[in-house]
């Protein structure tokens, strides 16, 4: 099928569907129409569209952590006790890995062991293998929104179990789970796939129920420049809004240097809604999330925390409405549910304290400037690549290297771009590759990134990017010489 | 001289672990060759790769928890590729409920991987084991930090 940033018409959708359901025997028990009235059926405490219109409206921060478990009853629990003792606001349901790969076979293999041995083998729900009875038994037993977060490249079937099954939110988009999450697949086919996605939500939108949707704005995690991480999920929120999507999370992951954190958030809200009013897309809500760091950490528990608070000042000042919250375990393992109370309880104090406050302009407003300039110059270049059409730009600017995202997997992504921190520890380009950012702003860069290299008496460098990677997990923000 | 051949990947698994491509970086300038099969390799993959380039062992990072689901018969496909003597190591989140070390390094030595670091082990320390390991000079330079 040709890809187009067009409405899928109904014959192609529910072609599609029969394709897609036919991925898993569960995939039998699912009807539209039931459940529509099964969402329609939950009250408002569980919508989270509805959580964040309010928080969005009383400029709240909500807490929300990662979790996942194997089996239904323990994951009801596992979210009920984040929910009571660590005061999350929204809940996630994390998807497995083999689910995530649409490997069911292999996720059934694992829920097995796992009945068996008592041990949990996946690392998440395996939502699709529970099926939309398991995922209706999640929802109907826990007090608070849940939001499905994952990183399939193929979230068809995944999507359709969850939202019959109750789930109000769905993470995930066709080029922030391709780049970052996968080898070999095609970008074109992903953004097809994630078409379907967002026309299933636009369905249930149509008949009356709102669900939201969050490209994943972190990408790889290690040193995205905002601009890179912002010109993805401006561009997935449009692909996603001409399906119908109303409910849209623009999401960005913490970079360290407090300025431009709070202004890539601030800028990463005005530039979506900007181009969605842009196109024509006037009746899209947009709120924001901030992921407190995702690259590697201390391993001590006590410094675990300094960065997980450093992310919710951040997220605080910069008043997101999300914040996804870190765990002191997170250079371990997979944290344990007590892990993931004692990061909220740690966000939660930030987030309380400095809800009255606001970040002081102090340099914010040139760097707003600064990540504004960088992301239009990308996201228009996209726009001009496909002729208008954002869809079929966006897979020519990775074929291009215009959009080019730091050490992805995907052999769909360049992997030219190099960036490195500044003086400040503000996320720099160190070697653009063939990004189309103006000349200035090459130079601003280029800049930037001298001043460090002369204060450290060394030639900006690739060493100066390893050094800048391990930095924080050996107690810094910038890797410097020692 | 040729260099020892070392392959990386990551098994089964669908992201980088924060440091991988560094941690290619530092094995590679530490005079091994290094065969990067990135993300999503399977035992066969790794197997393949290790006979066509005659390594002397793999390093298979494993981030999900999965490590014992995808790690299970290894040693065996290695065995079928006619690589009775590989070494094999296995670095990462390797169990989903938390659990000692010692544990940890028993059943995946009984599953036939030879050892195990914990994810937040550095490359230097696996450039140590593997000099140990294999008896050969291999530098470990140290990160500026």
């Amino acid at each position: 099928m040709e890809l187009k940033n067009r409405k899928l018409e109904d014959n192609v959708f529910f072609r599609a569907r029969a394709e897609a359901l036919a991925q898993w025997p569960t995939g039998a028990q699912i009807n539209l129409e039931e459940g529509i009235a099964f969402q329609k059926s939950l009250p408002v405490e569980k919508s989270l569209p509805s959580a964040l219109t309010a928080a969005d409206a009383e400029k709240r921060t909500l807490l929300q952590p990662r979790s996942g478990s194997v089996l239904v009853d323990r994951h009801i629990q596992l979210l009920e006790y984040l929910r009571e003792q660590g005061g999350a606001d929204v809940l996630s349901t994390t998807i497995d890995s083999y689910t995530r790969q649409s490997r069911f076979r292999e996720a059934q293999s694992g829920i097995e062991e796992s009945e068996r041995s008592g041990k949990s083998m996946l690392n998440g729900f395996p939502a699709v293998n529970h099926g939309v009875d398991g995922c209706r038994r999640v929802t109907e037993s826990v007090g608070a929104p849940i939001q499905v977060r994952h990183g399939s490249p193929d979230a068809r079937l995944l999507a359709e179990t969850a939202l019959a099954g109750g789930f109000t939110g769905f993470e995930g988009g066709g080029i922030s789970f391709n780049i970052p999450y996968a080898k070999g697949v095609s970008l074109e086919k992903t953004i097809l796939d994630w078409q379907y996605v967002d026309r299933l939500v636009g369905i249930y939108e149509e008949a009356g129920v709102a669900i939201n949707r969050e490209p994943f704005g972190p990408l790889t995690g290690a040193l995205v420049p905002p601009c890179i991480s912002h010109a993805v999920s401006i561009i997935e929120s449009l692909l996603a809004a001409e399906q119908g999507v109303r409910n849209i999370t623009v999401g960005y992951g913490q970079c360290g240097n407090l300025i431009q954190d709070v202004a890539a958030l601030q800028t990463l809200r005005e530039l979506t809604r900007e181009y969605l009013h842009r196109y024509g897309y006037r009746s899209v809500s947009v709120t924001t999330v901030l992921h407190q760091w995702m690259g590697g950490f201390p391993q001590e528990e006590a410094r675990a925390y300094s960065v997980i608070s450093w992310g919710s000042v951040a997220a605080a000042l910069a008043h997101a409405t999300r914040v996804m919250v870190k765990t002191p375990h997170e250079a371990t393992g997979v944290p344990t549910g007590e892990a993931i109370v004692q990061g909220l309880l740690c966000t939660g104090q930030i987030i309380s304290m400095l809800e009255d406050q606001s970040m002081p302009e102090n340099g914010l407003q040139q760097e707003k400037e600064i990540i504004a300039a960088e992301t239009r110059c990308i996201v228009d270049r996209c726009l001009q690549l496909g002729e208008g059409d954002i869809a079929v730009g966006a897979v020519r600017a990775f074929q291009t290297g215009v959009l080019d995202v730091p050490f992805a997997p995907s052999r769909a992504n360049a992997g030219k771009l190099l960036p490195a921190r500044d003086n400040d520890g503000a996320v720099r380009i160190l070697e653009p590759g063939a990004l189309p950012l103006s000349k200035e702003l090459l130079d601003f860069n280029r800049d930037k990134i001298e001043q460090r290299a002369t204060r450290e008496k060394r030639k900006a460098s690739f060493q100066m990017v390893i050094d800048d990677i391990y930095a924080i997990s050996t107690g810094r923000l910038v890797g410097r010489p020692r | 001289m040729n260099s020892t051949v070392l392959v990386l990947g990551v098994i089964g698994a669908d992201a980088y672990p924060p440091g991988y491509h560094t941690a290619c970086h530092i094995f590679s300038r530490s005079g091994l060759a290094v065969v990067d099969l990135g993300i999503m390799v399977t035992q066969a993959e790794f197997a393949a790769a290790a006979a066509q380039s005659r390594a002397a062992a793999i390093v298979v990072l494993s981030p999900t928890g999965h490590g014992e689901l995808d790690c299970r018969g290894l040693r065996h496909t290695c065995q079928q590729a006619g690589l009775a003597q590989i070494l094999l190591y296995v670095w990462g989140r390797l169990t989903v409920d938390p659990q000692p070390a010692e544990l940890i390094d028993a059943r995946f030595n009984q599953m036939g991987l030879d050892r195990t670091f914990p994810a937040c082990a550095p490359p230097e320390r696996l450039l140590a084991a593997l000099a140990q390991d294999l008896g050969t000079a291999v530098t470990a330079h140290t990160i500026t930090q």
